[in-house]
This record gives C-alpha cells, structure tokens and sequence, in this order.
C-alpha cells in the first residue's frame, strides 16, 4: 500500500515537473528590447526631402517669429519633393517639425505669417492646413473641395494661392483654390466667412494669384488667347464676397507664369498694389484701384528679358533681368515702379555662372536683395547683397565669397537669404542653398554652419557589405639588412600597443565583460575614415544609391556618411543629364579575400533623350573607382556597358567567379567584368540558366520566360530567346515580382512531434508575383509562378479596394506571406479589416513524401507536386512593406519585419504566423512542435516594436542581412527616413546571455569550495568516531 | 446599356450630395494629456482612404464619407485607442457609432450606441520595452530547476520523520527499494560527477555497505541514519 503511495507521489512529483516545464515552453516569449538599448543596437536618421524649388510659393525661406517679449526666432521652411513641409533651425540644421502629407496629396504652396504657416496641399488646392511656426502644431485642417474634383494644373502651383488678411489681428485667410473658387477663412476656427467661384468657370480665366488690400480683394487671373494670355483682374469686397467688377486688362503675355507678378508695399500701405509684366522686351505696370480705372506705364530706354519674383513682391520689390543678363532691382514708388539699383558685372558671361537672386529681411523686416553665383575661375561663391534703405535711403551693396564645394555638392539651385544688420553699414547674409545633389547647407558669410544630406529622403537602392577584420598590418622591412638599432625601435614601437593589451587582457578576465549581442560595435573614440569589423559583424558600410547622382557609404554602427561621391555624367556632361540607379551587386565580398567590390548599375538619361547604360565599379570602403574610368578626375566616373536602355541585370548565380549579366533591349547578353574566366564561368551556367522578363504593353503585361543560345550570334553576344509566355487575365498588370532570395536553407524539412517530417518545397525557380491595374482595378492577385517554365504553382484573387490593389508579398524558402485590406466580400457580413495570409509549400501529398525539390531539374513534372498550407489571420495595421530576416546559415527562425503605416517597425514571429497552427487546444505532438493555437487576430503588441519611440516616416524598404553571428540579423528600413537595428528571432542563442550573472556564479563556485574546506575536517572527524564508536 | 451607366452615375452623384463630414474628438485624459504627448495623429476610416488629422484641441473632421458602414481607427504613434465602428447613414440622421472588436464579423450590429460626435479615449501608451532582468533571489526560484532542488532538498530533510513513524516491516522494505533506486540512479550518472565529490568528500569507502548497516539497526540515532541517506543520494 505504501508501496503505491510512495510511487504514485513519485509520479505525481513527476507529473508536477512536467506541468511546470511545459508552462515555462508555452509561455510566448517575448524577445523585445530593453530600454538601455535604445541608441546601442539601433539608430534612426530623419530627413525632410529634398526642397522643391519650383516657384516663390513653395522654395525654401526664412521665417522669424517674434515672440511677447522682443526675442525672436528663425525657422527655414521648406517644402520638399518628399512631400513634406517642414522648419528647420538656422542654428544647427536640426528638423524643428516636419508635416509628412500623404503620398497622393501633393503640396503645393505654403504661406507664412506671423506665428502661423498655411498649407494647401492635394488637386487644385483641396485642402488647407495652419501650422503652428515654431510647435509644427497642426491648428486647422479644412478640406476646400473634395479631391476628385480638383482641376489637374501644369505646374501643380497655378491655380492656388493664399493670401493672409492685412489687419492681422482678425487672422483671416483668402485662399484661392482649383483656379475658380476665393475663400475667406477664418484663421482660429477654420469657419468659412463667404466664398466666391467664378460664374464662368468654364471659360479660360483661370486665376493664380490672389491680393487682399483694405478696400478690396483682387485676383488675377490669365486668359487664354491665340498665341499668348491676357490678364484679367475680378475685385471682389473682402466682406461680403461680391464681385465689384471684372475685367480683361490690354496685354499679352507669352508665359503666363513667370511674366507677371503683383506688387504691393506692407510698409506702405497706402500705396495701391500693382501689376507687374513683361511685354516685348519692356516691363510694364499698372496700379490696381478697386475700380480698376488705373491706367498703365511702360519703361523706356532698356530692353528687359524677365522679372524675377525674389519674395519681396509684398516689399514692393523685384528684380528685372536685361536683355544681357544685367540685373536691376525695381521699387514700386507712389509714381509708380523706379529702378533703385543695378548689380554691376551681372551680365550673363562665360567665367561665371548664372546669378541667382533672392529676398530676405532683417529683425527689423527690412528687404534685402541678395545675388549669388559661382565663379568657374575661383572656384568660390560670390554673394552680393543690396539693402534699399542703408546708406540714408540710396542703397547699400556689399560682397562677399564663400567656399562651397562644388565637387562634392554639384550646383546652388537656390539660395533662400536672411540678414543681420547689426551696424548701419555692415551687413551679415545667411544663405540656405539647395544643391543638385540633393544638399541643404547654411553658409553665414565665409563660416560654413551646417549642411543636410537630403538626398537620402530618397534611397533607390541599398546594399550592406560586410568589413574586413582589423589586421596588424605586416611589416614589409628586409629583416635581413637591418640593423640592431632599428631592430629594437621598430620592436618597442611595436610593442607600444601591449600595456592597452595586458590590461584589457587583465580586465576581460576580472569583470567578464565581453562583447554582447546589445553592446555598441563603434566605439565612440575611433572617429577614424577606415572602420572594420566588430565581434560579430553588426558593423557593416550599407551602400546607398539616390536619383541625385550621389552615392553614400554608411556606417551601420551609427548611420554616419563615411564617404560620399558624385557620379560623373561621362560624354553627357555637356549636355546634361540625370543618373538613375538600377541594380546594385557585391561582386567581391571579404571572404572571397582582397577588398570588397560593388558594382552599381544605372541609366543615364541625358537631356538630348539619349539613354545608356552606366556601371560604376568602386569600392565600398571608401568609394574609390577600382578601375581606371575615374582617372584623372574627381567624380567617380562609370563605364557606358550598354548604348541603351537596360532591360534586366542580376549576378551569375556562382560562387567563384562573380559577375554581372546585363540585358539590352535586344535581349542581347553582356558580362561584367569581360574576363575569359567569368566567361567559362557564364558558358558552364548557360544551360541552367532561366530568366523571367517583364513583356508586353503597360495594361496588357506578360512574364516571358527565357533561355540563352549556347552559342553567340553573329553580333558575338549571346541572345536570350523566349521559351514561354504567361498571360495574365485582363485588367490585371504585374505590379511587383518577388522572387525566392538566394540564401542557405538549413534544413530541407520539418520534423513533427510524431516523428514524420514533411519535406520543405525549395524550388529554386520559384517566384512571387502581385498583379493588379491602376485603379479601377478589376481583380488584384497574388501568384507563385516557376520561373522555368511558367507554371502557376498557387494562385490567389484579392478582391480590389476602392478600384486600387495595395497587396504586399514576400517570400522566403517555402514560405509566402501577404498582407492585403479585405473589406467584406457581403457589405457587413464579413469582418472589415487588414488580414495577412501565410502559406506554406511542402513536397509531395504529406508527410514523408520527399521529391527532393531543391535539386528536381526544372523539366521534371514532380515540380508541381506539393501541398500548401495557409491560413489568414487579421492584421491590426496597415503596411507599407514587408520582409523576413536572413541569417548567415538560415538555423534561425525567420520573423516578418514589416513597417507600419502607422511609422513603426514591427517584427512579427513565425510562430505566430505558422501556417500549421492547430484550431483546437494543441497536443502534446504539436506543443513539441512549438504550435500554439490558432487565434484569428494577431494582437497589437507594442512590445514587437523595433523602431520603438522613433517615428519611421514613409518606408519603402527593408533590408535584412546576416551578421556573423547565426542568431542575429540586421535590419535597415529607409524611405523618408533611415532606420537600422538588429533582431534576434530566435534569441541570441549563440553569445552568453545579457543577463549572465558572471559574479553570482564566482559566487557560488566560491561559496561551495568555502563549504568543502569547512566540511572536510568535520567529516573527517566523524567518520573517524564511527570506527572507533560504531 | 447606356441608361444603367447614366443611373449609375446619378447614383453616385447623389451619393457625393450626402456624404457627410464626421465630426469628433479625442478626449485628453491621464494616458494622453496633451497634442504635445499625442503627436502627429491620424484618424482613419477602414484602410484610411478617408481620413482626418487629429488638431492641436483634439478635435478631427474626416470629410467626405459617403453611406455606408466603416471601422474607425486612430493611427497615432506612442498611444492605443479603441475601435469604432460608424454607420453612415443614407437618411439626414447622424451617424451611428458603435464599438467594436477586431475580428468579429459586422453583422449582427452590436446594441450599445455611442454618442455622436466622436469622443475618442487614449486607452493606454504603448510600452516598447522589456525590463531587464536583475538578479533576485525570488526570480531565481521560481525557475523550474530551482524549484525542482529545493523540492528535492526539503524531501531529504523530511525523510527521516517520514521513516520515524513508519511501520518497522514497512520500512525494510521501502529501504531496500530505496537502496535499488539508489543504485539506479548512481548508475544513470555520470560516473565523473560521483566520482569527484566523493573523492572530495573522501568519505565514500564503503556506501551502500554503511546505508544498509545504519538502516537495519532501528534504534540507531536518527542524526546518522539520515547521514547515511544523504551520502547515498549523492
């Protein structure tokens, strides 16, 4: 009986253990991060974009606001191509606040008064936004019209205009959107006071700008005639709303957008505003009465080739261009506009080039006309700056050159001024210019302040390339010829370095700090140009390409740029062009030996219409060319490959030999580099080698498969020929192909709790595809196609949302996961809501059945044979893109690292995503196999939050890479801004934990030897007594 | 063919007449006492092609929303909010808002109304971050290895009270099972573990003869017997 007890309390001791270790394995864990990592195994870069520079409503500016007790502060605005309006600080260039709109709004002119900045963005001006200028508060968004009946305008300004009410205390706005329609808004509470539209708006007045005087409010507009516009001025009471009159005004102007502007003084208010054009060579002017009874004048002698809006036109201030390029600033006076100055030597000649003008004001609002051009011969920016009321009233000119770095920033394109005048004649400009690569930087006189790298708001593309090892460089000394003397300095300044090495040695072994997967990899004192590899390889250079035909090497410890270059233009420097990126390679990677190598593969689309193929071989280290194409000059010049356009490029999928396949538009075959070793290499592949291409009409698009002819053609390239065609249903167009990525699989199978396995299918041909129209979409789909012949392997239909498909697929070994909105196929049935579906391929009809998928050649027919298993889930967000991590050997789990709509990025564990996730309460054969049951709704966790309290704006992309350590992945999100971290999907599994308590374990290793010591003696003792005793 | 489409279009035009401009606000509570805790935040209606910004006094309009039923969310960074769900409806009546749970279907509606306009209630901030493990004593056992020790351990110290007040036979018998587990469990380890305490211990000569000598006799002190169990479990 007792017997049975004691065994069935045994058993039930047992079963007790059983219980707890199976509830610490149930227990989801959550692998998030610590909040002293925040900063360590992360960073984040935000960016506004680069400023557009299209017209004085929307180009960069300062602002100052004053505040209660007479300190001021500046901001820049800026509206970028990013689509973004955002302040920076004069003083450092950090962001203030930006305002990302969204992607199908554009914005299109902002306004700046007093404390508030105002905003229109979307079609024809549909919505207006208040900002606060300094908080970025957003104070009031009103929606003018709906978006669908904006009227498109080219450019995207005409037609929108705001204007603030000049008794500033009421704050009233007057905003002029879509061409036709005039708001009175109140600036508190968005209320709309009366709004006025033009009755004849199908007529061909569209107006542009928009002039609030006391008396009345006026707007101009352009009319359309036979070979030129005509000016049209309506006045409209500002408080009723009513058109006083209306009127075609005698002109005729050829380009209605830079030929005219409006002129009024805020100084002055009792000077009537007036109009200002030019007309065959003469600039004429008429002052605006609200009963438009203002005749006009004309000015004699010079002949004018434009006027130029410099942002003083409120200031009573512009500047007109003559016929050789001389520039002369014009005032409007009470008889009308004067010439009050004209820069000397502003003629347009060969050693200089063109002068840019521009406005700016001092604490005191004081107009300032600043002129800035570069000089070809100096090599220096030239600023000169005009104030019209120094000198006792006769104007002031002072000058001054800068060194701005033309190799490194390509050209000004704009310069936004603001001044200090701390004496009556001394005048301190600071000048914000805009570069053609993508540059913002701060220049107070000659002192460079700071400068932005905005072309990085705009990645096309990104490769992480692993470092080398930090090696001792090998002395390279004849040791036979050297002497005693030399011998021994050479040996002690060797040995300099050892004291450093003992005593880290010492500290190392004392306090156990080793290198942890959470440590920093950058430490904070090595600011050096070269930087290597840390422990485990976190630390890599991520090599980034953008449309501003500059390239960047980042340093993925910190997101410093540790060099940048300008690509050269080749033959099309003459006459221009712009340099598109289109695929980037690691042809040479540290362990092939040697240095790494990129290649960069672009489009040159010179402005003659002439398009080539451009590669840019360089080193990633340090962006040096390591061929010879850059000889002798200081960009970074490529190699024309193709003379056209390039259809395809991907690396030879080899190992020894690595090179570039390019496609040309005749689908003709060129290698990069042209070695009779990467050509062996490319003859053996042929056979093999299998290319799905894009064809077909944009609507009406195909995938093509490919092979190559074995032999060359006549033209002594090898040509790819069609093998087959996969024709989509109509209406639906391929809109992204996302094909398997090449990385170590670890494991051809997974085995179950019962001890089968089911055989991983890892065709290695296997491509996703995501088809779909622009809206009105009729169908969206998602498809895995074999890539070698074109068979569909799984096919899914999205129903399309509002008439546009926003699916986003990835895939990885077997595995498929999408994500998509499905707003209920029967209205309210269904539930509404983002859901993301997660397939699975295994081999063969189920368990044990093996066709050895990764090595089948791709004729065989047991290709198709497969299940899948998939499973949806509802999503609580919506995504802009989405990816897997990638490990060295692929052990690890692979996580989904996706990047919010709502500016996170998340990382989403398989385990949740299992597509063989049990309906029922799991057993213990599917507990072993981590399963856990299946829940529709994948829960908001803000513990998955990668990007934690940063706010990642607008990711296109994510890349994973491997580390050197199996357990640990990198991750680099970049859109508007640049985000990177390190995720560790199945924990770090293969370093000592963070949480390892070296001194408790001293402890205890101490505390039992201190007990063995005191027992000793007293067991001894002991048994010594029982001999004698027992 | 063509009056259908014209329908169509009259339908859709008279759908744009009665798209209404919803209105609400989100409410500052202790969770989100401010817009300068809130941050940029959008307010969106299903996968946010309608949406409207949230403004420096909490309030948001989203313009434009036809008839129809839609899931409210508001997609700001740092706080969660709930989910709503908004009737539009075709007549001029206001707008039905109602709770609702992710994942469960639409229809039937649930009972509960909400008022209109939309208030909205940070329901808590997000916390991105695990704390870190510290060392403690309470953590350490609750680890199973820990508590599996210590159950064993207090086992061994209660045994020989257990044997005290056994039955003579009994006990016989449970000391000689006793001693066949021993010799199992001595033969399931690791021979180096055993080996080395008891050569550090240097007092394990004569083991399975000292047990079975102490447990035969029943009137020796219990002090040695429960000696002669502990060396024998180790």
């Amino acid at each position: 009986m007792t017997l049975a007890t004691s065994r069935s309390s045994v058993q039930m001791l047992f079963g007790l253990f059983y219980a707890i270790w199976v509830a610490t394995l149930c227990t989801l864990p959550v692998s998030a991060l610590h909040a002293s990592e925040v900063g360590i195994v992360d960073w984040h870069k935000i960016f506004i974009g680069v400023p557009l520079i299209g017209s004085s409503s929307i180009s960069p500016t300062f602002h100052r606001v004053g505040s209660a007790d007479g300190l001021t502060q500046s901001v820049v605005l800026a509206a970028t191509s990013s689509n973004v309006l955002a302040a920076l600080s004069p003083v450092n260039g950090s962001i203030v606040w930006r305002y990302v709109f969204e992607d199908d709004e554009h914005v299109i002119a902002f306004r700046k008064h007093g404390d508030v900045v105002a905003a229109v963005s979307g079609a024809g001006g549909a919505n207006l936004r208040l900002f606060d200028a300094i908080s970025g508060y957003l104070r009031l968004e009103e929606r003018l019209h709906s978006p669908e009946h904006g009227r498109m305008f080219n450019p995207e300004t005409l037609g929108t205009s705001i204007a603030f009410e000049p008794k500033t205390e009421s704050g009233d706005l007057y905003i002029l959107s879509n061409g036709h329609e005039l708001r009175r808004v109140d600036g508190s509470t968005g209320e709309l006071k009366w709004g006025w539209t033009s009755p004849d708006q199908a007529s061909l007045v569209v107006y542009f700008k928009v002039v609030p005087t006391l008396a009345a409010v006026y707007l101009i507009g352009l009319t359309k005639s036979i070979a030129s516009y005509t000016l049209h001025v309506s006045v409209i009471s500002p408080d009723t709303g009513e058109l006083v009159i209306s009127a075609n005004l005698p002109s005729s102007i050829r380009d209605g957008l830079t030929d005219v502007l409006l002129l009024s003084d805020s100084r002055n208010p009792e000077l009537k505003p007036c109009m200002v054009w030019i007309e065959s060579g003469a600039v004429r002017s008429i002052a605006l009465s609200p009963e438009l009874k203002g005749s006009g004048s004309t000015t004699k002698g010079s002949i004018y080739k434009g006027i130029l809006d410099v942002g003083l036109s409120e200031h009573g201030q512009i500047v007109a261009l003559k016929e050789d390029g001389t520039a002369r600033v014009m005032k409007l006076e009470h008889d009308g506009l004067k010439v009050i100055w004209e820069f000397a030597d502003s003629a347009t000649v060969e050693h200089y080039s063109d002068s840019i003008y521009s406005g700016g004001f001092d604490k005191d609002g004081w107009p300032y006309v600043a002129r800035i051009y570069w000089s070809h011969l100096l090599q220096k920016a030239y600023v000169h700056t005009f104030a019209s009321h120094l000198a006792e009233g006769k104007g002031l000119e002072t000058g001054y050159t800068f060194p701005f770095n033309t190799k490194d920033h390509g050209i000004i394109r704009h310069a936004a001024v603001d001044v200090a005048n701390p004496a009556e004649l001394k005048v301190i400009p600071r000048v914000v210019i805009t570069t053609t690569t993508g540059a913002v930087q701060l220049w107070q006189q000659e002192q460079f302040l700071w400068s932005r790298e905005e072309a990085l708001a705009d990645i096309s593309l990104a490769e992480p390339v692993e470092l080398p090892e930090r090696k001792v460089i090998a002395s390279h000394i004849n040791l036979e010829s050297e002497t005693f003397g030399a011998r021994l300095t050479r040996q002690l300044s060797d040995a300099k370095n050892f004291p450093a090495y003992a005593s880290n040695f010492v500290k190392r072994f004392v306090t156990g700090s080793y290198a942890s997967a959470s440590s920093a990899v950058d430490s904070p004192a090595d600011e050096s140009d070269t930087i290597y590899r840390d422990t485990f390889g976190f630390r890599k250079i991520i090599v980034v390409a953008t449309p501003y035909g500059k390239i960047y090497g980042i340093d993925s410890a910190n997101g410093r740029v540790v060099w940048s270059r300008v690509l050269g233009l080749g033959w099309a420097a003459k006459v221009g062009a712009t340099i598109l990126p289109a695929k980037i390679f690691t042809i040479r990677t540290v362990s092939d030996g040697e240095k790494p190598q990129v290649v960069l593969v672009t489009q040159r689309k010179a402005d003659n219409g002439l398009v080539d193929t451009v590669l840019f071989h360089f080193d990633p280290l340090t962006g040096e060319d390591v061929t010879t194409a850059s000889l002798g000059s200081d960009l970074l010049q490529g190699h024309d490959v193709i003379p056209g356009e390039l259809v395809e490029a991907f690396m030879l999928p080899n190992e020894t030999a690595k090179a570039v396949i390019l496609f040309d538009e005749f689908l003709q075959i060129h290698l990069y580099p042209d070695t009779t070793e990467t050509q062996q290499a490319f003859k053996a592949l042929l056979p093999k080698l299998r290319v799905p291409l894009r064809a077909g009409k944009p609507g009406a698009r195909q995938l093509t498969g490919h092979e190559i002819t074995r032999e060359p053609e006549f033209t002594g390239r090898h040509v790819a020929f069609p093998t087959w065609t996969l024709t989509f249903p109509p209406g639906e167009d391929i809109l992204a192909l996302v094909p398997r990525p090449r990385e170590p699989v670890a494991s051809l199978g997974k085995v179950l709790g019962n001890r089968t396995t089911l055989y991983k299918y890892l065709n290695p041909h296997l491509v996703a595809v995501v088809t779909g129209a622009a809206p009105p979409a009729a169908a969206c789909a998602v498809y895995l196609v074999d890539s070698a012949k074109g068979t569909i392997l799984y096919h899914v239909t999205i129903p399309p949302v509002d008439g546009a498909c926003d699916v986003k697929a990835t895939l990885t070994e077997n595995w498929l996961v999408y994500h998509y909105w499905d707003a209920g196929l029967a209205g309210t049935e269904d539930a509404k809501s983002y859901r993301v579906v997660s397939v699975e391929l295994y081999e063969g009809s189920g368990v044990d059945d093996k066709i050895r998928s990764s090595d089948l050649t791709s004729c065989s027919n047991a290709t198709t044979a497969f299940t899948a298993f998939e499973q949806a889930y509802v999503f609580p967000f919506g995504i802009q893109t989405l990816t897997t991590t990638s490990t060295k050997y692929g052990i690890s789990v692979k996580d989904i690292i996706l990047a919010t709509k709502n500016r996170q990025v998340q990382s989403i564990p398989r385990r949740l995503l299992d597509p063989r996730r049990p309906h029922h309460k799991p057993t213990s054969e599917e507990m072993e196999e981590w399963l856990i049951q299946y829940d529709p709704v994948i829960p908001d966790d803000p513990r998955r939050t990668l990007s934690h309290s940063y706010e990642v704006e607008r990711v296109r992309r994510i890349i994973t890479s491997p580390s050197l350590l199996e357990s640990t992945s990198l991750v680099f999100a970049y859109g508007l801004d640049l985000f990177f971290t390190r995720v560790a999907p199945s924990d770090t599994f293969d370093v000592l934990s963070e949480t390892f308590n070296k001194l408790q374990l001293v402890l205890t290793v101490g505390g039992l030897a201190l007990a063995i010591v005191i027992t000793r003696p007293m067991v001894a003792r002991k048994r010594l007594r029982e001999k004698w005793y027992d | 063919m063509r009056n259908p489409l014209n329908f169509l279009f009259l339908a859709s035009v008279c759908y744009s007449a009665l798209a209404l401009d919803l209105k609400g606000r989100i409410q500052w509570n202790d969770v989100c006492p401010d817009f300068a805790q809130l941050g940029r935040t959008q307010v969106l209606l299903d996968h946010g092609k309608l949406h409207g910004s949230v403004m420096e006094d909490g309030g948001f309009t989203i313009p434009g929303v036809a008839p129809g039923t839609y899931i409210l969310t508001v997609a700001a960074h740092n706080h969660a909010f709930e989910k709503l769900r908004v009737d539009v409806l075709d007549t001029d009546s206001l707008p039905e808002i109602r709770p609702y749970f992710p994942g469960t279907p639409l229809s039937p509606p649930p009972t509960i109304t909400l008022p209109y306009p939309i208030v909205l209630h940070a329901r808590q901030k997000h916390d991105y971050f695990v704390p870190r493990e510290s060392f403690n004593l309470f953590g350490m056992l609750q680890n199973p290895m820990m508590m599996l020790t210590v159950v064993v351990g207090g086992m061994m110290l209660l045994m020989p009270y257990i044997m005290k007040n056994m039955d003579p036979e009994v006990l016989q018998d449970f000391s000689q099972r006793q001693a066949r587990i021993s010799q199992m469990q001595s033969s399931l380890q690791s021979g180096d573990l055993t080996s080395g305490i008891s050569a550090l211990m240097a007092a394990n000569e004569e083991p399975k003869g000292a047990s079975s000598a102490t447990t035969t006799k029943a009137s020796a002190p219990s002090g040695v017997k429960n000696r002669g169990g502990k060396n024998k479990k180790r």
